[in-house]
């Protein structure tokens, strides 16, 4: 099968799977209790009168499967539709709160992935150094350490007791954060991978010509462990979207994660929807473009 | 506990025929205004100020009302410079105020405000306004200063709830659905609104008010479910709201001052009164439940030294609060003693008898949880969020909710939630009771202030013979600002825009 039709096939597969989360999230939001009338009458200004009116007004009365239709053919055309809590169009919201998101996700991404892949790299150069250890107690950091309580430490200790930096909307401590829990996660099989590739013939033959250790590293072990780095990028980045959130709620950074976290908060469906639809089909673009480029990149996976 | 004055109501027929002479004087030769304010109360739910059904701590500083709640309670000239009522209380002739500009510099006219009332009346579903417009006989602008409010009956808080008629230019953008750029008359003009986020209001240099506002401009956060104390005691806010919770920590920063406001949240356990279930229909089950409050105790777990005990919905030294009714308190110290002796004397054996307890996500919630355990209930209790809960009370398939309520503009706003036909009637289980409307709807339609308080007191002390809810205590909510704030007090209710204090009187800088 050529590299194309895998992709058409791959790309069919993944709007079926977005079709399944919308459908998903359409019905896993209805069973919570209460709804945006709910919210609106939560300060007690509306009678049941106003609150039967409002429901029948933003077609919260009609039946579920009804409300799916309505919604999802808007969808099909590219309206997500208004925010019932706000009267706003959510696409508005979405923009305004989406370069937040993919800012902190980029740098945090950029900065971890720096840090890992030079950490695992410099510690299979140098293995009898402090390297290997120090790649052993960032993978145990980014397993046990919740980021959320590092947010919060990093609050107390940074903001409140030091001063150094604010609490809102403040990106070193995120971007931080971020970053050491992804260089954790790509630092020790990376480094796994490139001390078993080190034993392998063409290497030997490498060391036996002379090459340099570095030059052996950056030439013949790093491309071939590349195939890692993209597979373990994919799944971060997916894995990104709960960190993500945190982090924005936190240190109140208007990005997605702020947005659905607000929304489901206020029972906002539309808004629900949308951003879950919207970061679905993140991560499901992301993970396509990763079984391509794993593709491209190791001529195994093309047989 | 704070000093709520004694004669709450009695004053404001009296006030709203005098000019008012705005504490502005000494301010208008003050300092020229800089810095931006950050603060952080509650939030700001749409752009258009007449569909808001949430709070009115954001959308005060950029539009005013006719009427304004000062810190005393009492109800004061604001957009109105001066009022009238007919003798039989159906007539209000308001003085619209000369001189006030709105943010696009046209001057404010006695036909904007009808504009606007005439929109409340025929466009907005809801609201605590919705139900005097549904009493509104004819609304007249018959020159540019005056505007008339004839009512087909009469009706006492309604001065009160005019605190909350924002006027709005009609020019806005908007007007006709849903208002997006309102144009008010505000010390600050509507700015950059990013919903959940923040709410930026500059200034208005043509402000009314000589020498107001003090600040530059001011920023909202709007961020909900945050820790606002740390933002504080890192000065990002220089003004939020915090929890009780929070206090000991922020006592002890000597960078910040709690104030508190004027008027209170009180703490109260209801029961299903709408739908009952046995045994909670018996009065005397109620009353074992009641008995095995310890109100005291209750208070100081929720509200520290800021807390006071009572049994009735207004807070001591309240106009409508009656001290006798207080002192007769029969639930004042809890007595399991006579708690179990009433349980044996309905014949119920609570340890084969369900309850369930709704309620929000807060710890006082617990109290009445272990109360029911030690009683010796099969306690389900059900602790959901805000929007949850407010779906399960309405579901009436329940035998208690602790909850709190909050400050309001008038006591008839606290009243009206237990009437058959009151809004989100949840909280107070459903009560419909047609003698406690009587009595309401008495003291709403009395013209005379002595009557009307006997009124609400004899509909009060039905409530607390049938046991619909047992109230706890009250306390004010503690309001916080950095001590580079001055000028800043907080309110009887949530607005942070009034006749005498708020956003606008308050400047970052040194204390004079």
């Amino acid at each position: 099968m050529s590299l194309a039709m895998r992709a058409g096939l791959g790309l069919a597969r993944q709007a079926m799977l977005l079709a399944g989360i919308a459908i998903a999230v359409f019905l896993l939001i209805r069973i919570v209790p209460g709804d945006v009338v709910d919210s609106m009458a939560l300060e007690g200004s509306l009678d049941e009168e106003a609150i039967a009116q409002l429901r029948a007004d933003l077609g919260l009365d009609a039946g579920t499967l009804t409300q799916f239709g309505i919604w999802a053919g808007r969808v099909l055309q590219g309206d997500f539709g208004n925010s019932l809590r706000f009267d706003m169009p959510v696409a508005d919201l979405i923009l305004a709160a989406v370069p937040t998101t993919i800012g902190l996700a980029t740098l945090a991404l950029a900065f971890g992935m720096a840090l890992g892949i030079g950490l695992a790299t410099a510690a299979v150069l140098w293995p009898r150094s402090v390297l290997p250890a120090l790649v052993e107690a960032l993978n145990l950091w980014s397993i046990a350490l919740p980021t959320f309580c590092l947010g919060l430490g990093s609050i107390l200790l940074f903001s409140v007791g030091l001063g150094w930096l604010p609490v809102i909307e403040q990106w070193l401590s995120p971007v931080a954060i971020l970053g050491l829990d992804i260089a954790g996660q790509v630092a020790k099989p990376l480094h796994e991978d490139l001390k078993e590739a080190a034993t392998a013939a063409h290497i030997r033959t490498a060391r036996a010509k002379g090459l340099s250790p570095a030059r052996i590293v950056l030439r013949h072990l790093l491309p071939n462990a590349l195939t890692t780095v993209v597979a373990l990028g994919g799944l971060i980045l997916a894995g990104m979207i709960g960190g993500a959130l945190t982090m924005e709620v936190l240190f109140g950074l208007p990005g997605l994660g702020t947005l659905a976290f607000q929304a489901v908060s206020g029972r906002d469906y539309p808004v629900i929807q949308a951003v879950v639809l919207v970061f679905a089909a993140g991560v499901v673009l992301v993970n396509w473009l990763a079984d391509l480029a794993q593709r491209a990149l190791d001529p195994r996976l093309r047989r | 506990m704070t000093d709520v004055p004694l004669n709450l109501l009695r004053r404001h027929l009296l006030l709203g025929g005098a000019a008012l002479a705005l504490p502005t004087a000494a301010i208008a030769q003050s300092a020229p205004r800089a810095g931006t304010l950050k603060v952080a109360f509650l939030g700001l739910d749409t752009a258009d100020p007449h569909r808001h059904t949430g709070s009115i701590a954001v959308q005060q500083v950029f539009v005013e009302t006719l009427t304004s709640i000062a810190d005393d309670g009492t109800v004061k000239p604001f957009l109105a410079s001066s009022w009238e009522i007919s003798p039989d209380g159906k007539r209000y002739t308001f003085t619209i105020r000369e001189g006030v500009r709105f943010h696009n510099g046209r001057l404010l006219t006695a036909e904007d405000v009808r504009a606007n009332a005439v929109r409340v009346r025929d466009q907005v579903r809801g609201g605590w306004l919705s139900t005097p417009m549904k009493l509104v006989e004819a609304l007249e602008a018959p020159d540019a200063r005056t505007f008339v409010m004839t009512m087909k009956e009469p009706y006492g808080p309604l001065l009160n709830l005019l605190s909350e008629l924002w006027i709005v230019a009609p020019e806005s953008e908007g007007w006709a659905q849903t208002i997006r750029q309102p144009i008010g008359t505000g010390p600050f003009r509507f700015g950059r609104w990013q919903p959940n986020v923040s709410f930026h209001a500059p200034a208005f240099a043509q402000y009314w008010q000589p020498g107001l506002p003090r600040a530059e401009a001011v920023e909202f956060s709007l961020r909900d479910d945050s820790d606002l104390s740390l933002a504080l005691r890192a000065g990002d806010l220089h003004i939020a709201r915090v929890g009780y919770d929070k206090l000991a920590s922020v006592r002890a920063d000597p960078a910040l001052e709690v104030q508190f406001m004027k008027d209170t949240t009180w703490w109260f356990w209801s029961f299903n009164n709408r739908n009952p279930r046995a045994p909670f229909n018996d009065i005397r089950v109620r009353q074992a439940v009641a008995y095995m409050l310890d109100k005291p105790a209750f208070m100081r777990f929720v509200a520290g030294d800021a807390g006071v005990v009572t049994n009735q919905m207004a807070a001591p030294g309240q106009f409508f609060w009656d001290k006798a009714m207080h002192d007769a308190d029969a639930h004042a110290t809890p007595n399991e003693d006579r708690a179990r002796a009433l349980l044996r004397e309905a014949g119920v054996n609570p340890a084969s008898t369900p309850c369930r307890i709704v309620s929000w996500q807060s710890p006082y919630t617990e109290i009445a949880g272990q109360a029911m355990r030690k009683l010796g209930f099969q306690v389900e209790h059900l602790a959901l969020d805000d929007i949850g809960a407010q779906r399960r009370l309405g579901q009436y398939d329940w035998d208690l909710a602790p909850f709190a309520s909050g400050p309001r503009a008038d006591i008839f706003l606290r009243f009206v939630r237990m009437m058959s036909d009151g809004p989100n009637p949840g909280l107070w289980g459903g009560t419909r009771d047609a003698e406690f409307d009587r009595l309401v709807d008495g003291a709403v339609a009395a013209v005379d202030l002595d009557e009307r308080r006997r009124l609400y007191l004899a509909a009060w002390q039905r409530a607390m013979d049938k046991y619909y809810t047992v109230v706890i205590g009250h306390a004010p909510e503690p309001i916080v600002n950095r001590r580079e704030v001055s000028g800043y007090s907080p309110g009887f209710t949530w607005g942070q825009h009034r006749v005498d204090g708020g956003l606008a009187f308050a400047a970052l800088g040194a204390r004079g």
